[in-house]
Order: C-alpha cells, then sequence, then structure tokens
C-alpha cells in the first residue's frame, strides 16, 4: 500500500503543480471533505448491521447460522482458530445474501482474530474473496437500470453471476499460486 | 429477495429472545462498536480519498485512460467502458456517478449500459476495502492480493463483454 499510495500520490502532485497548481490545496480538502462524508454514511451501516450482529454472537444466533460454511472455510483459509472461523462464515453468508453492509464488520472481526495468530495467508485471502465481489444478486445495478426504464433489468443477472465467479476463482488461484512459489522459495533459502 | 432484510432481522430477534439476551443492552453495544470502528478507518481513508481526488484533478487518471483504451479494445472491451473499470477500483461513489451517465447516455437496454452493469456488479473497490480490512493490522505486502484482485476483476471484465454479446 506505501508503494501504490507513494507513486499514484508522486505523480498527480507533479502533474498537477505543472498544470493547475492553484487547484491543490482545494483538491485535497475536498478529498477530505469526501472521508467525512463517507465515514458517516459508513457509520449509519455499521450502526445498524454490527448492533444486529451482536445480538446474532451474543445469543449464539451466529454460531449456528455459521455451521454449515465451518468446515469448508478450515480447509480454505488453513486455521483453527474458532472465532475467525464463525466471522468467516458469517462474512460470506453476507456476501452471498447480498447484504455487503453486514459482511465488512464480519471480515474486519475475522481479521482481527487471525492477527493474533499471525496469520496473514487468512487475512490477505478473505480480502482478495471479498475484494472480488462474490454477490449473488447485483441489486445496485438492477435498480439502477430499473429507474432508467429497462425492460429486462434483470437479464444481467446470469452474466454477473459467471462473471463473478470468475473474478473470485481467478484471483484466488493467482494468489495462492503466488503464495505456494513464495513458500518454496523461502524454505530453500 | 425484498423479504431476506427484514427475515434476518426478525430471526436474529426471535433467537435472541429466546436465548434471554437483554437485547437493548447489547445492540447498544453493538453500535459503540461501530462508533469505534468508524473511527479506527478515518486516517486510512482520508488517506486514500485525498490520493483519488488528486489522482483525478491532475488529468493522470483521463490521460491514463486515453493511453489504455487501444489496449482495452484490444481485449474487446468498448473504449466506453474504459473509465469506468478505471476508476471502479479507486472509487465506488465515483463510478456509480459514471455508471449513471453511461446509462442516462447510451440507453437502459443497450449493449454498453449491459456491458457497464455487469463490470460494475462483478468488481468491488479494491483500495477501499484493502484500507478498510488491514487499518488496524500489522500485515504488511499487499502487492501480490491487489494485483490477483485486480487481474481477475480485469478477466471478468473481458468475459462479460463477450457475455453480454450472447446473452
Amino acid at each position: 500500500m506505501n508503494a501504490i499510495f507513494t507513486t499514484v500520490f508522486l505523480a498527480s502532485l507533479l502533474v498537477i503543480t505543472i498544470v493547475a497548481p492553484d487547484k491543490l490545496l482545494s483538491t485535497l480538502l475536498g478529498g477530505g471533505e469526501k472521508t467525512a462524508t463517507t465515514a458517516l454514511t459508513l457509520f449509519c451501516i455499521y450502526a445498524v448491521w454490527m448492533g444486529l450482529s451482536r445480538l446474532a454472537e451474543k445469543s449464539g444466533f451466529s454460531r449456528v447460522a455459521a455451521k454449515g460454511l465451518k468446515p469448508l472455510s478450515r480447509r480454505l483459509f488453513k486455521t483453527e482458530n474458532e472465532g475467525a472461523l464463525e466471522n468467516i462464515a458469517m462474512n460470506l453468508s453476507c456476501n452471498l445474501l447480498g447484504i455487503g453492509g453486514a459482511a465488512t464488520p464480519y471480515a474486519v472481526k475475522a481479521i482481527g482474530e487471525l492477527e493474533k495468530d499471525k496469520n496473514e495467508f487468512a487475512q490477505k485471502l478473505l480480502f482478495v474473496i471479498n475484494a472480488t465481489s462474490v454477490q449473488l444478486i447485483p441489486s445496485t445495478v438492477i435498480a439502477l437500470r430499473t429507474a432508467a426504464g429497462s425492460k429486462a433489468a434483470f437479464d444481467i443477472f446470469l452474466p454477473s453471476l459467471v462473471c463473478t465467479v470468475i473474478s473470485t476463482v481467478v484471483a484466488v488461484l493467482i494468489f495462492v499460486g503466488a503464495h505456494k512459489i513464495n513458500c518454496k522459495r523461502k524454505k530453500r533459502a | 429477495m425484498v423479504y431476506i432484510i427484514p427475515a434476518v432481522f426478525i430471526a436474529v430477534f426471535g433467537f435472541a429472545i429466546f436465548k434471554k439476551v437483554k437485547i437493548y443492552d447489547e445492540f447498544s453495544a453493538g453500535v459503540k462498536e461501530a462508533v469505534q470502528f468508524t473511527l479506527s478507518l478515518i486516517p486510512c481513508l482520508a488517506a486514500i480519498f485525498m490520493m483519488c481526488e488528486v489522482f483525478e484533478a491532475s488529468g493522470l487518471s483521463d490521460a491514463l485512460t486515453k493511453l489504455l483504451s487501444p489496449v482495452f479494445g484490444f481485449l474487446g472491451i468498448p473504449p466506453e467502458l474504459t473509465k469506468l473499470v478505471l476508476i471502479k477500483p479507486f472509487s465506488g461513489s465515483g463510478s456509480i456517478a459514471y455508471l449513471n451517465e453511461i446509462i442516462a447516455k447510451y440507453g437502459a437496454d443497450s449493449y454498453i449500459t449491459r456491458c457497464a452493469c455487469v463490470c460494475f456488479g462483478s468488481s468491488e473497490t479494491v483500495f477501499y476495502i484493502s484500507a478498510v480490512y488491514f487499518a488496524k493490522t500489522k500485515t504488511k505486502k499487499l502487492f501480490i492480493p491487489i494485483a490477483a484482485v485486480l487481474i481477475g476483476t480485469l478477466v471478468s471484465t473481458i468475459v462479460a463483454c463477450l457475455l453480454c454479446k450472447v446473452m
């Protein structure tokens, strides 16, 4: 992240200094403003879902709900950390149901649990799966198209499903492959 | 589909009542976690958003769009979509604004719009997610995971443009 941030920021900085030096400060402040509004929006989403997920956690609901996906997660993420597995299972189910807002807090909790074991592989794998989008129903775009007067707003359902599966599978394969190559290299050294 | 969210709420509340959980106390404790969580995100969000804004304002993102359009065209991605594909990893609100523009310009049922919708629906704001997920961890070296995600997204974008022609 440090390398990406520095490269993009520095390159943009140099260009804007040549093209429009007077706009730099207002642009940065604009970014700050966006942060404030986004943080507020995010808080609204998290307040709802983290309130509910705390109820689910305390009542044992998530333990029951997560049972089905736990064995799969255990093999995929190579961890025995029960707390992390439960949160991963809940994250995956929320994603599949299309409640992205509820999925994020679970992912962050799972990553916090994995941090205790220093399990970077599982942390990154969870990120890769979430960042390639695993939703079954693309509700946002369907809503946008319906609003624009589409006659068949649902006709993108199948291509979307195929593409979301492809993006996740490709990214996971690349990530796991790179991880294995790295491990081999470390063993040799 | 509209019943999913109400059903989740009813199920969790019902279960909590059955297990005699103090619902009000626990719900507000959950919100308290949300407050702390949101606060912990702000530093990373600010950095990322400032980077995105300067990137956009400097004209570099437009230049990159022009530069990559032929490359994307070669891969079967229409030039009208280049900007959307490039913006999506950086900015959710930016890409949704651009998606709306595309829908308004080309019509809700055109090939370009359908392609754009599939690309939008099957990808995520990668940099923002990486900031949120790893805000409180010591995990470094995110280059490979981020690269894997971007390649996966590019492959699915190419497939999306193909699929929308036949489906």
